[in-house]
């Protein structure tokens, strides 16, 4: 069954930095892409074991806001514990007015010698940042600072 | 002429470029870039725009300016400067940069390059062990809460009570190494958990240390090279680029967000969600300039660390202490800041994203020791070129608010430049060339090529020809460390 998400890295923005658009069919799904691109962008995830994991809980009115939490939630916690991580499945429900996400993750302590190691992502930006819904499709921008 | 702009862009001279207040609706004063024609003509789409919209912002003064090294940037552009009025003018941490107090450091040593070519694959190795580099890098500081509130307020003098580094390399950095008005109590446990760990840690992206050359025929000027402690005769020196790390990163995230809610309380409106900012005198921009602080002065102290561990390193390789080798500091400059100034204006919050402070031998603000040759500037290139020493001048304080540039600048894009050159393709050819490289991550060494950079020399050049800076040296690379 192919994946309900995908992404892509935008190269005519963010010269000095790291972009991309991540697309789902539902808006978890664009929670999916966006949260793999970003891991993508620190490390290979193939190349990290799974023995660090921290569960998150967050909710907001605003889709958007949520995404963008998350995805600087995840920069927080490769600093703050010195990881970086192989997956982190997660869910996104309605409750009432609030959108709620469940996710976990699930890494490792930074290794240069086992661990394929890319960009240090310094923080989630503001810049050109957009989720919307066009059709039947979620989809979002996000630029990364480096 | 041929610009990415739609935009008038009047000629002021040959290295200063004027856009009128007339071409975006709310620009408050005109914008200028410095610039050769044909930096400007390669300037991207993105300077323009941002540097108008700079001009926009709430008690701004004289000008938005932008180096030649600018870029398209968050909010600001990178290459930005910008003076406020401090009764009614604005800050603004996309002016700062999220980066706090990224910055450039230089050491002298009286060694040469016939003394360290038989070591340097050993120097290399032993600096890469003592230099924590790449993703996640934790320092080997161990800090209590406590000791890292005391980073936050001391900056690089916690370092030196410390051991980490001799009194005297206090008088060669900017501020002492120590800005006052930092309160920790302001700033967020997040930001304090990401940077806790990270004091003496070089980070990765554009971020490096690099060991380098000096010889006789590119000194530019031999006096105050030697005053400022470089006589050439292939010379060695060391330089430092990193900043905060991920403490300076969620200290502009946090304020980012407070600031988005303080601008509809304040009725501030900006041209892009980047330049969030709040009134200087208001609460929140007080509490953003003590945070700020907090974080400059932990760039300082993670500068001074690195600093430490390179003597080590040297004083190991080489079998003689620090001391022994004459590894005293240069300079030690911020490029990613916001400080109060006084100027003609009187006093103004000057905003330097990418850009260097440059003030000239005038200045009263300069320790003794650079009265007679201006503060030092420190410019890096890629890895691969070369990088700058410069010192300010009168004129840069008269001008650009004592400001100039800060590096090459980018022209191509991270994955243009990793599908252009691989990174163990590259560090094979820097080898060969005779420069040894280190790299945590392969495709981070690729990025950072030096073909995706603009000719430092071009860049220097332009401002040079404009006076806010004088050329002293230009140094060769020989051995890096990437992260």
């Amino acid at each position: 069954m192919p994946m309900a998400w995908t992404f892509r890295f935008l190269e005519e923005i963010a010269l000095a930095d790291i972009a991309f658009e991540a697309e789902g069919e539902s808006l978890e799904e664009v929670f999916r892409g966006a949260t793999q691109a970003l891991l993508e962008c620190m490390a290979n995830p193939a190349k990290v074991s799974g023995e660090w994991e921290r569960a998150i809980e967050r909710t907001d009115v605003d889709p958007s806001a949520l995404l963008f939490d998350w995805l600087s939630d995840v920069v927080y916690w490769k600093d703050a514990a010195g990881v970086v991580f192989r997956e982190a499945p997660l869910t996104v429900t309605r409750e009432g007015d609030l959108w709620l996400l469940q996710a976990c993750l699930i890494g490792a302590p930074v290794d240069q010698q086992t661990q394929e190691l890319h960009a240090d992502v310094k923080g989630v930006t503001k810049h050109l940042y957009e989720l919307k819904q066009t059709g039947g499709c979620w989809k979002v921008r996000v630029v990364l600072d480096v | 002429m041929n610009l990415n702009t739609d935009m008038t862009v009047n000629r002021i001279t040959d290295e200063i470029w004027e856009i009128p207040m007339s071409e975006k609706p709310g620009m408050l004063v005109p914008a200028r870039i410095y610039a050769t024609e044909g930096i400007l003509q390669a300037m991207d789409s993105g300077v323009f725009d941002q540097v108008t919209n700079v001009a926009c912002l709430p008690g701004i003064r004289r000008y938005a300016l932008c180096m030649p090294d600018g870029h398209w940037g968050y909010g600001f552009p990178i290459g930005g400067v910008a003076a406020f009025d401090v009764q009614d003018g604005v800050i603004s941490p996309g002016g700062v940069g999220y980066d706090i107090n990224c910055g450039m450091r230089l050491i002298r040593t009286d060694l040469t390059l016939a003394d360290v070519q038989p070591y340097l694959e050993k120097l290399m190795t032993e600096l890469f062990r003592k230099v924590p580099a790449g993703v996640g890098a934790s320092g080997f500081v161990r800090l209590s809460r406590e000791d890292f509130g005391r980073v936050m307020t001391h900056g690089a003098k916690w370092c030196v009570e410390r051991g980490y580094g001799w009194h005297r390399d206090l008088v060669r950095m900017e501020e002492g190494g120590c800005i006052e008005g930092a309160d920790p109590s302001i700033v967020t446990d997040h930001a304090l958990q990401r940077g806790i760990n990270q004091l003496g840690t070089l980070g990765s992206g554009n971020h490096y240390l690099e060991v380098q050359v000096v010889s006789n025929e590119r000194i530019f000027d031999p006096v105050t090279a030697a005053a400022l402690g470089i006589t050439g005769h292939e010379q060695i020196v060391v330089m430092v680029h990193c900043g905060s790390r991920g403490f300076g990163h969620q200290v502009a995230s946090d304020y980012l967000k407070v600031f988005e809610k303080a601008m509809r309380r304040y009725g501030i409106t900006v041209k892009d969600q980047q330049l969030a900012c709040a009134p200087f005198r208001s609460p929140e921009g007080q509490d953003y300039f003590s945070a700020m602080n907090c974080a400059a002065n932990t760039a300082f102290a993670n500068r001074q660390v690195i600093t430490h561990q390179i003597r080590e390193a040297f004083a190991t390789v080489f079998g003689r202490s620090a001391e022994a080798l004459g590894m005293e500091l240069v300079y030690d400059v911020a490029h990613n800041i916001a400080k109060v100034e006084r100027y003609a204006e009187g006093e103004l919050v000057v905003h330097r994203k990418g850009a260097t402070r440059a003030f000239g031998p005038g200045s009263p603000e300069l320790p003794e020791t650079f009265r007679q040759t201006g503060q030092p500037v420190i410019c890096g290139g890629s890895m691969e070129t070369g990088s700058y020493l410069l010192v300010g001048t009168d004129q840069a304080v008269r001008d650009t608010f004592g400001s100039t540039m800060h590096g090459a600048g980018r022209t191509m894009s991270r994955a243009q430049a990793k599908r252009t050159v691989r990174g163990e393709q590259l560090q094979l050819q820097m080898k060969k060339r005779g420069i040894v490289v280190k790299a945590v991550s392969m495709s981070g060494l690729a990025e950072e090529a030096g073909l995706a950079y603009k000719n430092i020399s071009e860049v220097v050049e332009s401002v040079a020809r404009a006076g806010i800076i004088r050329k002293v040296l230009e140094l060769r690379p020989i051995g890096n460390i990437k992260g």
